[in-house]
């Protein structure tokens, strides 16, 4: 997809894109060919087998099927769109493993962080801890 | 025109006229006429005269006509054009005369054909309605195109409005955090730790699916705090769990009575409409500690040791020390309110505890993870460095066993228990006998520098107000292990302590019974007594309990004072003291020097409580510098 330095796509993935790329053109297709199937239905036709009538309600309900179709195919456009943005969250590991590094450099940070925090902390502690317990055995309130 | 049935053709040869040919033979021909020119040429033919004289009949004004047509020839002579006008209508007036004629034949005679009326109207209207139906039906068309456009057009802006909640955003979100994948349509995450090295059996899997109903929510702001997806957690790992540790000194060797689980307040379900984060850490948390318990579950029953590990459904019993057991109970709440409100009673949880068995499993997932990498590239994997070098080093068959040794997570967590109970129980001790004690100053200074198994502190006994004397300070050092309390005292002693209370505390007491006669001697030597005898263990007198009295005997500087101090561990402290013995002969005394009048005399013992001072040091100055005559 959008990473060609990633190299060899395996088989069933390919196929998958395949499959995308596919329902893409057939969608598009279809809204192309439903539209002329529309527009040469507004022609009138002087000679046919069936009576004006029949024809006419037939024309109707095809240009509203196929009216129905052009949103279909809008809509299935609309959903391929959410399938690709899925897939490729779902296997756009570069991306995670930057993330994933990056999460790891930031919590180590924060490790180095805290611990230097704690350190401090722990030495403050300790100092404050020994005159603590020096004023406390010393006085009479135990 | 009917009449006129068969068309003959008339046309000009396409042969253009010879004018003449030359000596050389070549033919010159005449150009063949323009449409123009022929047209001139055929109105010349037309005797203009003739018919004027013909249709009319009766020429009214001979003369006027002439001179006006003459004019009129005379100036269309160059050219025809204005007469085709004329010629134009004529030849429609003959066409439309003979098409009348016809018509008026057929009229006339119906032998061959018949005039009827024709439906004029018919075939406008039809097509009138065909129009109409189209029109309808690609009205309709695009009513059904709009209307799509419509709903494709707000999803679009729904998404732009809220691009925080957007589930592509969430999703991508999730996908950085956990481990995704999709199976068919279904998004499947694993919330499980077997990518960081955990060997459970139990799977984490759980279900990303989108939250559909949120945009006709109720509420804005509940709108826009919920997420637009959702996790489904499996049931077992729903609700929080958390591994409760506590010890617990218990009457008997053991109480089983409190083997019941027993529900902590604090812990209670988190909403339902949670985010799927905190959902999916609590959920990962509930796995985690199944992992946890199941292995010291594990643990529990394949272990030896002299008082069996109890595992009752989801608590395990150890005894760490006598009377003192460690308990490790699994709670899981499902999120059950009922459960919660039947155990009121306060649960001593040790969070510390805990946290280092929550460190170990982690350490253990890290270990099965992280192997050394093997040395030559095609050793096997899985040998450190210390095995490696166990054949270059030649190490013996003992200490490689001691290498394949390894402690089971219950077995360190009882090793921390240990320490933990021997450091509370020395805290408690030192902290009772300083209480208890205020004479002799106790100070403990623990240190900042420990581990889970090993911690120390110092313990220095000085009196108030003499602490400048160093020499009296009867400094102890404790070092507190996981079975046994080390201890190094001031003159570099070491003893070993087990892990009963008494012996700590009797130490103490002898080190105080010491600091005491320490603190004689320092006196001693400051106001220039004599020191005369020490000894630390005194035959005579009442028994200890435990260890020796130690005694000295210190001589005042003109020898005529002699005291004895006394200190026990237990018996306490007596000073006695001896003065002139007034029953020598005076012969005798006038020869003896004083200081051999100390031979003889009674001690008498002082009431240590009718003495002015704070303590003992302090007393005791007083008395030495009370009784110390000027030569």
């Amino acid at each position: 997809m959008s990473q060609p330095q990633r190299g060899v796509i395996p088989q069933s993935k390919e196929a998958l894109l395949k499959s995308y790329t596919k329902k893409l053109k057939d969608d598009v297709k279809s809204m192309l060919d439903n539209f002329t199937e529309i527009v040469k239905l507004s022609r009138i036709e002087e000679d046919s087998q069936v009576t004006k009538i029949l024809q006419a309600e037939q024309d109707q309900y095809e240009m509203q099927v196929r009216a129905a179709n052009i949103v279909r195919a809008g809509e299935s456009l609309m959903k391929l769109v959410s399938d690709l943005k899925q897939f490729l969250i779902l296997n756009d590991f570069p991306s995670v493993n930057e993330s994933i590094s990056q999460k790891t450099q930031l919590y180590k940070h924060m490790q180095n962080d805290l611990d230097a925090k704690l350190m401090t902390l722990r030495d403050e502690l300790s100092a404050d801890l020994y005159e603590l317990e020096d004023e406390y055995y010393a006085s009479s309130y135990k | 025109m009917a009449s006129a049935s068969v068309n003959v053709s008339v046309e000009a040869v396409q042969e253009h006229k010879i004018q003449e040919v030359t000596l050389d033979g070549q033919e010159i021909y005449i150009p063949p006429l323009s449409m123009s020119e022929n047209l001139a040429k055929l109105a010349h033919k037309i005797d203009f005269y003739k018919d004027e004289s013909e249709d009319k009949g009766k020429p009214t004004s001979e003369g006027e006509k002439e001179v006006e047509e003459e004019a009129s020839k005379a100036a269309v002579q160059p050219s025809l054009w204005p007469w085709d006008n004329i010629r134009n209508k004529l030849k429609a007036a003959l066409t439309e005369m003979s098409v009348l004629l016809d018509v008026l034949n057929i009229t006339k005679e119906k032998r061959y054909m018949l005039l009827d009326h024709v439906s004029q109207d018919a075939p406008e209207a039809k097509s009138a309605i065909q129009l109409m139906a189209k029109k309808k039906g690609l009205q309709s068309a695009a009513g059904v195109l709009l209307a799509g456009a419509e709903r494709l057009k707000k999803s679009q802006q729904e998404m732009g409005t809220r691009p925080q909640n957007e589930f592509h955003i969430e999703l991508l979100k999730l996908r950085q955090n956990w481990r995704l994948k999709k199976v068919g349509k279904t998004i499947l995450g694993d919330l499980s730790y077997k990518s960081a090295g955990s060997r459970f059996w139990q799977g984490g899997s759980f279900e990303v699916t989108k939250n559909t109903n949120i945009a006709n929510g109720e509420g804005d702001n509940m709108a826009s705090t919920r997420s637009s997806l959702e996790v489904v957690i499996p049931t077992e790992l729903e609700g929080s769990a958390f591994v409760q540790v506590e010890v617990k000194t218990v009457e008997g060797s053991m109480n089983l009575t409190s083997a019941i689980l027993r529900m902590p307040h604090g812990l209670g379900p988190y909403p339902s409409d949670a985010h799927w984060q905190t959902k999916l850490e609590a959920a990962q948390n509930v796995l985690f500690c199944k992992e946890l318990f199941s292995q010291l579950a594990r643990e529990a029953v394949q272990l030896k040791s002299f008082v069996p590990y109890i595992v009752v459904g989801n608590q395990i019993i150890s005894n760490v020390f006598p009377n003192v057991q460690l308990s490790i109970v699994l709670c899981h709440s499902t999120g059950k309110k009922d459960k919660k409100s039947q155990h009121p009673g306060k649960v001593e949880h040790n969070h510390v505890l805990e946290h280092s068995l929550h460190q170990l499993l982690r350490e253990v997932h890290f270990k099965s993870l992280n192997m050394s990498v093997p040395h030559p590239v095609t050793a096997t994997i899985g040998v450190t460095k210390r095995r490696r070098m166990a054949g270059p080093e030649a190490i013996s068959r003992r200490e490689l066993l001691e290498m394949t040794e390894s402690e089971t997570l219950l077995e360190q967590i009882i090793k921390q228990t240990r320490h933990a109970v021997l450091r509370l129980r020395t805290m408690k001790v030192i902290d009772a006998v300083a209480a208890k004690f205020p004479d002799p100053q106790i100070c403990a200074h623990w240190s900042c520098l420990n581990s889970s198994l090993e911690s120390n502190v110092r313990v220095i006994i000085t009196s108030q107000g003499y602490e400048a004397m160093r020499p009296t300070w009867q400094s102890l050092y404790l070092e507190i292990g996981v079975n046994d309390i080390k201890v190094v005292t001031r003159e570099r002693r070491r003893i070993i302590l087990s892990f009963e209370e008494k012996e700590i505390e009797d130490l103490l007491l002898w080190q105080i019974s010491q600091h005491h006669i320490a603190i004689c001697q320092s006196l001693a030597r400051l106001l220039s007594w004599q020191y005369i005898s020490h000894s630390s263990a005194t035959g005579v007198g009442e028994m200890e309990d435990f260890a020796t009295a130690s005694s000295v005997l210190l001589v005042s500087p003109n020898s005529d004072k002699v005291i004895a101090v006394r200190s026990g561990p237990t018996t306490g402290l007596h000073v006695h003291m001896k003065s002139d013995a007034k029953d020598i002969d005076a012969d005798l005394a006038s020869i003896l020097e004083a200081k051999w009048y100390n031979l003889t005399g009674t001690f008498k013992e002082i009431d240590l409580n009718r003495i002015d001072g704070r303590n003992f040091a302090t007393k005791l100055e007083l008395i030495m510098a009370s009784v110390t005559r000027k030569r």
